[in-house]
This record gives C-alpha cells, sequence and structure tokens, in this order.
C-alpha cells in the first residue's frame, strides 16, 4: 500500500506538471502568434516601419511569454522535487497545482498577446519616434498587468506543493483538487480579458498621442476591475485549501467542496472576459473623443460591475456549498445533486457575463460618440444587461433547487 | 534585423549588470548558492531572448496560420531550453533554485522597469 501511495504520487506530479506546461504554452503560444500576424499585417501595409515593428512584437512577445515560464517552472519544479510526505492528500495538491498554473498561464499568455498585437498595427502611421516610444511603454504595462491572473494561479499552485495539508484525508484531497481547478479556470477570463483595454490603449495613443495620460489611467482601472472574479477564484481556492471543517464525511462533502471549485472558477471565465472587453471599448471611446472621459469611465465602471454578477452568483453558491453542512450521505445521489448545483452555476454564468460585456462594448462606445444621451445609452445598457443576466439567474435558480430541494 | 540588434544591446547587458551586482550582494553576505543561482538563470533569460530575436526572421513575412505554428513550435523549443537550470538548481545545491527562477524572468523585469521608468518620468510634475 505504502508503494501504491508513492506510485499515486508520482504520476500526480508528473499528470500536473505535464498539464502546468501543456495548458501554459497554449496562451502564450497563441498570445505571440496574434502578435506576429498583426506584426506581419502592419509591415505589408508600411514596410518602411518594419524595424520599428518587429523591435515592438520582440518585446510583447517576451512579456508574453513570462506565463508561460511560470507555468514552466512550476512543471519542472512537480516533475523533479520529491515530496516528504508522500499521502493520497499530497497527490491531489500536486496535480491541482499543475492545473492550477496550466490553467491560469492560459488567459493571461492570451491577454499579453492583444497589446502586443494592436501596438504594431497602430505603429503604421505613426511617425513621431516619442509617440512610438510611449505606445511600446504602455504596452508593457498593460502585459504586465494582463500577467497578475497567473502569478496569482502560481502563488496558489506554489502553496499546493509546499504548504503541507495533513493525513490522508479523502475529502481534504477533493478540495484540494477543486482549489486548483478553481483557481485556474477563474484566472482565464481574466487574464485575456486585461489585454483588451491594453490593446485598445495602444491603439488610441496611435490615434490621439495627447490623451496617453488619459488612456493609461482607464486602461488600468479597467484592467484592474476585470481582475475581479479572478481573485474572486483565489479567496474560494484559499477556503478550499485552508478552512478547516472538521471530520466530515466524505459523501456528499466530496460532491459539495468540487461544486464549490467549479461553480465560482467557470463563472469567473466570463465575467473576467465581460469586463475587458467593456474596458476596450472605453480605451477606445476615449481615443476617440478625450473630452468624453469622465462619461465614458463612469458607463465602463458601471458597466463592468453589472458583468461581474454572474460571478457573484457563482461565488454565492460557493458558499452555500461551503457552509450549508451536509449530514452523511449513503446513496450518490445527493453528492451528485451538490456536485450539478456547481457545475450548473459555473457553466451558466459563462455566457451572460460575456454578453454583459457585449452590452456594455456597445454602450460604452456610443457614449464616447453622443456625450448628450449618455443617460439614455446608459439606462439601455443596464436593461440589456438585465436581459442578459437572466440566463445566469435561470442557472442561479436550478442551483438553489439542487441545493435546497433536492 | 537591426532591429533586434539594437534591442539585444539595450536589455541583455542591463540584465546581466543587474544580475552581478545582486550576485556581488549575496556573495557579501555570505549566499553564495544565490548569487550562483541568479547569475544562473539571467544567463538562460538572455539566452532566451537572444534566440527568439534570432529565429523573427523565420516568422515574420509568412502567411497568419504558418507564423502561427512556427511561433508555437519554437516556444516548445525555448521552454525545454529554459527548463535546463530549473533542473541543475534542483539537483545541484551550489545554484539556489527561487533565485535561478528569478534570473528566468530578469529581461523580462529589464523591460517593464523600463518601460516604468518612461511612465513616471513622461507624467507632468
Amino acid at each position: 500500500m505504502e508503494m501504491d501511495i508513492q506510485i499515486l504520487v508520482k504520476l500526480a506530479a508528473y499528470i500536473g506538471g505535464g498539464m502546468a506546461i501543456g495548458f501554459g504554452a497554449i496562451g502564450a503560444a497563441l498570445g505571440e502568434g496574434y502578435a506576429a500576424s498583426q506584426a506581419d499585417m502592419a509591415i505589408s501595409e508600411n514596410p518602411e516601419k518594419s524595424s520599428d515593428i518587429v523591435r515592438n512584437m520582440l518585446i510583447g512577445q517576451a512579456v508574453a511569454e513570462s506565463a508561460a515560464i511560470f507555468a514552466l517552472v512550476v512543471a519542472i519544479l512537480l516533475l523533479f522535487i520529491a515530496p516528504q510526505d508522500p499521502t493520497i492528500v499530497t497527490a491531489a495538491a500536486l496535480l491541482a497545482a499543475g492545473v492550477s498554473m496550466g490553467l491560469g498561464a492560459l488567459g493571461s499568455g492570451l491577454g499579453s498577446g492583444f497589446p502586443a498585437g494592436e501596438t504594431c498595427t497602430a505603429m503604421v502611421k505613426v511617425q513621431d519616434p516619442k509617440v512610438l516610444s510611449r505606445m511600446t511603454t504602455v504596452m508593457l504595462i498593460s502585459q504586465a498587468v494582463c500577467q497578475t491572473p497567473a502569478i496569482l494561479a502560481m502563488v496558489i499552485a506554489l502553496m499546493l506543493m509546499f504548504v503541507g495539508f495533513g493525513g490522508p484525508d479523502p475529502v481534504k484531497a477533493v478540495a484540494l483538487l477543486s482549489a486548483g481547478l478553481c483557481m485556474g479556470f477563474g484566472a482565464i477570463g481574466s487574464g485575456a480579458g486585461s489585454g483588451l483595454p491594453g490593446g485598445a490603449a495602444c491603439q488610441g495613443i496611435g490615434r490621439q498621442p495627447e490623451a496617453q495620460g488619459l488612456l493609461t489611467t482607464n486602461m488600468l482601472i479597467g484592467a484592474a476591475v476585470c481582475q475581479t472574479p479572478a481573485i474572486f477564484a483565489m479567496v474560494i481556492a484559499l477556503i478550499l485549501m485552508f478552512v478547516n471543517l472538521g471530520d466530515v464525511p466524505f459523501n456528499p462533502y466530496w460532491a459539495a467542496f468540487m461544486g464549490a471549485g467549479l461553480s465560482t472558477g467557470l463563472a469567473a471565465i466570463g465575467s473576467g472576459y465581460g469586463g475587458g472587453m467593456a474596458a476596450g471599448a472605453s480605451c477606445e471611446g476615449i481615443a476617440r473623443n478625450p473630452k468624453t472621459v469622465g462619461v465614458v469611465t463612469t458607463t465602463m465602471l458601471v458597466g463592468q460591475a453589472v458583468a461581474q454578477s454572474p460571478v457573484i452568483f457563482g461565488l454565492l453558491i460557493s458558499f452555500i456549498l461551503l457552509f450549508k453542512g451536509y449530514g452523511e450521505a449513503f446513496a450518490l445521489a445527493p453528492g451528485m445533486a451538490l456536485l450539478a448545483a456547481g457545475i450548473c452555476m459555473g457553466f451558466g454564468a459563462i455566457g451572460p457575463g460575456i454578453g454583459s460585456g457585449i452590452a456594455a462594448t456597445s454602450a460604452v462606445s456610443w457614449v464616447a460618440r453622443n456625450e448628450e444621451n449618455a443617460g439614455l445609452l446608459m439606462r439601455m445598457m443596464l436593461v440589456a444587461q438585465a436581459v442578459t443576466q437572466s440566463t445566469a439567474i435561470y442557472s442561479m435558480v436550478i442551483a438553489l433547487v439542487l441545493l435546497f430541494v433536492i | 534585423m537591426e532591429a533586434v540588434k539594437s534591442l539585444r544591446k539595450k536589455y541583455c547587458p542591463t540584465a546581466m549588470f543587474i544580475a552581478i551586482i545582486a550576485a556581488l550582494v549575496m556573495i557579501f553576505i555570505g549566499h553564495k548558492d544565490l548569487a550562483r543561482g541568479i547569475v544562473l538563470g539571467t544567463l538562460f533569460s538572455i539566452l532566451n531572448f537572444v534566440l527568439m530575436g534570432a529565429s523573427i526572421q523565420l516568422r515574420v513575412q509568412r502567411t497568419r496560420r504558418t507564423g502561427a505554428m512556427i511561433a508555437f513550435v519554437l516556444v516548445l523549443l525555448r521552454f525545454g531550453f529554459l527548463a535546463l537550470p530549473l533542473v541543475v538548481s534542483i539537483y545541484y545545491d551550489k545554484y539556489h533554485i527561487v533565485t535561478t527562477i528569478a534570473g528566468l524572468f530578469m529581461v523580462q523585469a529589464v523591460m517593464l522597469a523600463d518601460a516604468v521608468k518612461k511612465l513616471v518620468l513622461s507624467r507632468p510634475a
């Protein structure tokens, strides 16, 4: 049995390592590929600027790769560091570490590619070297912000690898696996979404160099709000890792913990990306008409706040799943109902999060063109977002029925 | 590819300089393993960046799909290369793993520090 656990731990570490770099490489490769494709397009449009464009592309790609290097570091640690105390909990923690880092790096790698690519295309028409330099600076800052979800995922992965989680408790093992999934999924939307305002800000500086300050501030605010769903996911992951609920029965707690992680993790994808869409439109709007910065930023923030509702629903279901309290179940059905509640809420919130972002994108964009009707446009946005959210509410209702009725 | 050369000249020596200064400080306070780790990590960070620049010729002036495919293959190859210092630092106690990891991000850190400096200096007083 001792030997079996050791093999299980090694297997978990190897699979975790493979997943870390496997998923982690996808985002960076897509982001770098996007930057290269936009650079190609820009060079074909204005070959005389090829030197500036290639320079910018290379810098952008180097930074976009950071998320994948985080994943590489975690993968190597998983493959080569021997755990001190091989138990089923250690095996679950190592696997979860790989999942957290791999999925967590996916969004950041992709998101970092957007500013790099957009800056390359915006450089085509810019002649002033000072403006070109400013664009590269803002691109780098926005790419650094994009890395935040991947860094959060790495922090969770390192905790899973190096913190001792006690004896061989199968419920704890499931909770740790759920924590890894929650953080990994939760970082995807925020990482990818944070790149959208960065890309739009760089494009905007190319068009309106004098609005650089406004665009940078707006980009930073928009990207920071995009990170909220990833932070929610981190909170749930930390609760799953460290809250001690005492001696709880395996069934149905395994399902409650897994459902809690999936609910917030999956729900964060839509809200993170939707918030990024609104922030991107805001930067574009300010570049179009810098005088509208106040009303555009307000509309963006309201739009982003409403786009966060689906992840808040997900968070609510997670908290209920975590803290409701259950008696021991001898049949599989009660556990499956709890797991289904988490899955239902998680998947059900992805679309409404992105949909709300689309509604906010349009409203923000038109407010910049038509400031006089900002109030009307914001009301329309809120109505549209409320309608979009209805499907998340349906998911929440079904999740609550699964939690309290079945 | 003058642009790539100028970038190499701008960031790589600065990254190595910072790593050496940090290593000297670490040696001075009696942590030779930390010093070796940061220099090793930075060396591979620089080599990775040089390889990235060298591979640009392969990527630009191609179709979107081919460019993306080449980029993906190169990313995987360079990841294998970046894994070397990590494996070395895990197997040999002479190299501290934490500073090796920090060194792997040195070129990116220099780029970001440069960007932050420019952003701060460009702001009106």
